[in-house]
């Protein structure tokens, strides 16, 4: 199958644009995630390349066949475009059974009764729901209903699989669980899957690659190691993981580092990048990558950098301990293993662990 | 656009390659989808039907021969007759102070009642809540009949209080007697309306007040009556505008008294006058209508604002029942009074009437048991015709626009039919046409347009006339069912390959069937009663209960015609009684 192809789509309602320039292209057989906070524009997008929603201006096509170009005359309706869509809310029909639910998409494909049977036997073997093929959805477990749900997306063999956050109406371990089968599943069957999230866990864990959506414009586009390691902006840095921002100025540059001056701490950061000197730039510091220490003899040889800090809050979470640190005005948080005293800390920060955003002009 | 389908199917044992079992073909119309058709087609015919009575009338209003007349010519010579003929003024203050007798009445009685079933505690609440729906299968036309039976001048109570004290304090035949009986036919509408907003109200509003110290009547008087103004509002304006074009009571109480409302005004110049004068009946027709219009627009708006100031939450908490102590046993009292006098003891006086041939407290009423009053119905063709007539209009009525109701649901709610919302705002609008108007617009539809003196007169005229006025009800009876169904059961349906059409028979259709069952009781329940538009409408050969029971009253067969409402009763029941099992078993399964 060749691959999804989604060009400058636009979009506003009454006025306001919830999106804008929207980019991208699934590649055959790929697990594309598109990630962002609620109202990002991420579903209207889903939306859009299943034909239940139509932009204002763009181009949405699969291989040379064209869903949508901008004209009312070439726009290709739902049922045209040979997808499947997995609600968040399954939306089985439930005046049918399973079987039937499954058999519909297939019926409308005149495909004979013989083959539907296998179709359906088969695809739902694929979720282990085959025991339950004649009862009716209100019979079955939110879980259950999800994996009927997703047998009924993929039992017609559609060109690409759509997913609209099937997983975030189960409850936390049962989705830890539909997570792992649903990644299987989708190597299972090979097929193109465009899948819709506000979860950053499953978006990593699940993706080959992930676009991350915010105010309906699309921020980045990368594998879950490129968004985590090397975020394009501060708002994607601050989305994936736990991320300090620090607004700093740079002072001087050297050799792949620049210095950055904290604020009005009085306190510096070397950090791995480049930008021109004097210009203001945002610090990210993943919490993670912060070491705290107590001891005074801190090395102060330059490989790292040391920022002295205040606790000024340390709450216990079981596996480890979370801080709220203050450096000057600056609030850092971090986590550490070991229960440190209250007072002024030490920071241990790698350069090449600072992710530098130089300010936006 | 194309789209691509393998011709060949995939061979047996093995999943087909992604995409490879195509999309579904759909024949297009007119080089669009199918839906595209189906939509203007309804939207038409819904457009035609509400225009075909509205149109002719507003066109005779400034004519100055009768529409079909060749030659005639424009002028507003008929508002000005209308305006300036003797008694025009009267009738508009009686008809306005029949309206606001009947709202003040109809309230007075239901509000309290309303507060009392579901606020406090109170014997029997189910029950009487149960009973008061009653009146609703029953025609205000019956209702009179049953009035009159027992309070007219020779009424059986009637005939007993003048026997015992001598002096009479009621007299049905006049202004406030004709508002009291159409009240008593408005009071569970008002009941419902404010039931069900007691029903839907946060009680938690009222437990805040007990716990800074309010007593139980201090409640009800400082937050429960208060939170009932917008559904009294609402209430009394469907009832001044019910009120205002009904004829049944105008009619049946009104002309003995020489009271000339409205509605009995244009039946007087349209069917009582043998020689009507079309410009005035077309101004008059027209000045009515533009009444209700206002009515309804206004009642429309007011809803609207309404709705902001309504406490609707969506958890349903079973609440604390107030406890009003004593003062419960004069509740009781007044509802036991209203339910015995004004609906119980009229009904069964009309059936008890309908198997003697007097009803008189002076005479055991089982002394004079007899069925001659039916024999005069069955020997007569045309009677038993007529609730013949009624039966079928009203059956193949209500699966008809029960059906159409359904579709133009489904294209005002769901569809991307650029003229969806104009299409919910004309289905609805019969709402504004009184039963009379229908009437005589039609019966000049039929007569202006060619071939329409072969539909004029016949059933299917009547079945058009009825369903106009009742497609309204279906859409309110089916719109909240589909408001109830996500949207993404339908969006699953046509990503999964089903088009509009597809998606609409294949699973909105069959989800609605419980919604279409009310609706079809609904309007089954409305078109059994309904008469209005068979005066003008009907044929010899198309006449129905209503006029059947309105001609035999004017010839003096008072125990025919409460034979006859007997009868009419006893269908309603059957029926709802039917339909009660069927959409119980349909919740079972």
């Amino acid at each position: 199958m060749p691959e999804l192809v989604v060009e400058n789509i636009k979009k506003s309602f009454h006025g306001t644009a919830v999106l804008e320039d929207i980019n991208f292209t699934v590649a055959d057989g790929e697990f594309f995630t598109l990630l962002g906070p609620s109202g990002c524009g991420k579903s209207t997008t889903l939306s859009c390349v299943a034909g239940l929603e139509t932009p204002d201006s763009g181009t949405i096509r699969v291989g040379d066949q064209v869903f949508f170009d901008g004209t009312p005359r070439n726009t290709v309706p739902p049922e045209g475009r040979n997808l499947g869509l997995v609600f968040q809310s399954y939306a089985l029909w439930p005046h049918m059974t399973i079987a039937d639910n499954l058999a519909l998409p297939l019926k409308l494909r005149k495909v004979t009764k013989d083959e539907q049977r296998r179709l359906i036997d088969d695809a739902l073997t694929k979720v282990d729901m085959a025991h339950l093929r004649d009862r009716y959805p209100h019979q079955l477990s939110g879980g259950q209903q999800q994996r009927v749900a997703l047998a009924r997306g993929i039992v017609y063999s559609p060109g690409v699989l759509l997913l609209d956050e099937p997983l975030s109406n189960l409850d936390a371990k049962m989705r830890d669980q539909a997570r792992v089968w649903l990644k299987d599943l989708q190597r299972e069957v090979g097929i193109t899957t465009v899948y819709v999230t506000h979860d950053q866990v499953e978006a990593m864990s699940l993706s080959d690659r992930i676009a991350v959506f915010m105010h309906g414009r699309l921020q980045q586009v990368g594998t879950p190691t490129e968004i985590y390691e090397t975020p394009a902006t501060p708002e994607v840095a601050g989305f994936i993981g736990r991320c300090n921002l620090l607004e700093g100025r740079v002072g001087s540059t050297e050799g792949g580092t620049v210095q950055v001056k904290l604020g009005e701490t009085g306190q510096h950061l070397r950090v791995v990048g480049a930008c021109s000197a004097g210009s203001s730039a945002t610090v990210g510091l993943r919490s993670e990558r912060i070491t705290l220490t107590d001891r005074a003899d801190a090395p102060h040889d330059g490989a790292v950098n040391v920022l002295r800090a205040r606790i000024e809050q340390c709450s216990y979470t079981g596996a480890r301990f979370e801080y709220e640190l203050s450096i000057g005005d600056l609030r850092v948080h971090a986590e550490s293993p070991v229960r440190h005293t209250d007072g002024e800390i030490n920071l241990i920060v790698r350069p090449d662990d600072c992710l530098l955003f130089p300010a936006q002009v | 656009m194309a789209i691509q389908t393998s011709p060949a199917p995939p061979a047996p044992s093995r999943t087909p390659r992604a995409g490879e079992l195509g999309t579904p073909q759909y024949r297009r119309l007119f080089g669009a989808g199918r839906e595209v058709t189906i939509h203007w087609l309804t939207f038409l015919v819904t457009a035609v039907l509400v225009l075909a009575p509205v149109v002719p009338i507003l066109y005779q209003s400034v004519r100055n021969q009768p529409l079909y007349a060749a030659g005639g010519a424009f002028t507003l010579s008929n508002y000005a007759h209308l305006f300036t003929s003797a008694g025009f003024g009267s009738i508009v203050l009686d008809t306005l102070l029949f309206a606001v007798l009947t709202t003040v009445f109809a309230l007075a009685i239901a509000v309290p009642m309303a507060i009392l079933l579901e606020r406090t505690r109170f014997p029997a609440a189910r029950l009487f809540g149960q009973v008061l729906r009653w009146p609703i299968y029953i025609s205000p036309l019956v209702l009179a009949f049953g009035w009159i039976v027992v309070y007219g001048p020779a009424g059986f109570l009637t005939s007993a209080v003048r026997e015992g004290f001598g002096w009479v304090p009621w007299n049905l035949y006049s202004l406030p007697g004709m508002a009291f009986v159409e009240a008593v036919a408005q009071v569970p509408i008002a009941y419902l309306f404010c039931a069900n907003a007691l029903a839907a109200s946060d009680t938690s509003l009222e437990n805040a007040a007990r716990s800074v110290g309010a007593g139980p009547l201090r409640v009800l008087r400082s937050v429960v009556v208060p939170m009932l103004r917008p559904p009294m509002l609402y209430a009394g304006l469907l009832i001044f505008g019910t009120a205002i074009e009904t004829l049944s009571i105008p009619l049946i109480l009104g002309e003995p008294a020489g009271i000339t409302l409205f509605s009995n005004f244009l039946y007087e110049q349209g069917i009582d006058s043998i020689n009507p004068d079309y410009g005035l009946l077309g101004a008059a027709s027209t000045f009515m209508l533009l009444t209700t219009i206002a009515l309804v627009v206004f009642q429309t708006r007011l809803l609207k604002h309404a709705q902001r100031f309504v406490s609707v939450r969506g958890k349903a908490t079973r609440s604390d029942l107030l406890d009003i102590g004593a003062w419960k046993w004069l509740g009781f009292a007044f509802v036991g009074l209203y339910v015995v006098f004004g609906a119980l003891l009229p009904m069964l006086a009309l059936i008890l009437r309908a198997f003697t041939s007097l009803l008189t407290p002076l005479v055991n009423p089982f002394d004079l048991l007899t069925l001659d009053n039916f024999r005069l119905i069955f020997d007569y063709a045309p009677y038993t015709e007529s609730i013949v007539n009624s039966i079928t209009v009203a059956f193949v009525g209500a699966v008809a626009v029960t059906l159409f109701g359904t579709v133009v649901v489904l294209v005002a709610r769901r569809s991307d039919f650029r003229f969806a919302r104009l299409l919910e705002t004309t289905a609805q609008s019969p709402h504004a046409v009184p039963g009379l108007i229908v009437g005589i617009g039609l019966f000049w539809a039929f007569t202006w347009m060619p071939g329409g003196d072969a539909v004029r007169g016949t059933l299917f005229a009547l079945i058009i006339a009825f369903g106009i006025r009742a497609l309204p009800s279906a859409y309110g009876a089916i719109s909240p069912a589909t408001m109830q169904l996500g949207a993404e059961l339908d969006n699953a349906a046509r990503v999964a390959g089903a088009d509009w059409w597809r998606t609409v028979s294949r699973i909105m259709l069959r989800l609605l069937v419980p919604a279409m069952l009310a609706s079809f009781l609904l309007i089954w329940t409305q078109m059994i009663r309904e008469y209005a538009p068979a005066m003008f409408l009907a044929g010899a050969e198309s006449q129905v209960i209503g006029t059947t029971a309105i001609d035999l009253w004017t010839q003096g067969e008072t125990g025919s015609v409460a034979a006859l409402a007997t009868l009419q009763i006893a269908v309603t029941a059957v029926v709802a009684g039917l339909a009660g099992l069927l959409l119980k078993g349909k919740k079972h399964a």
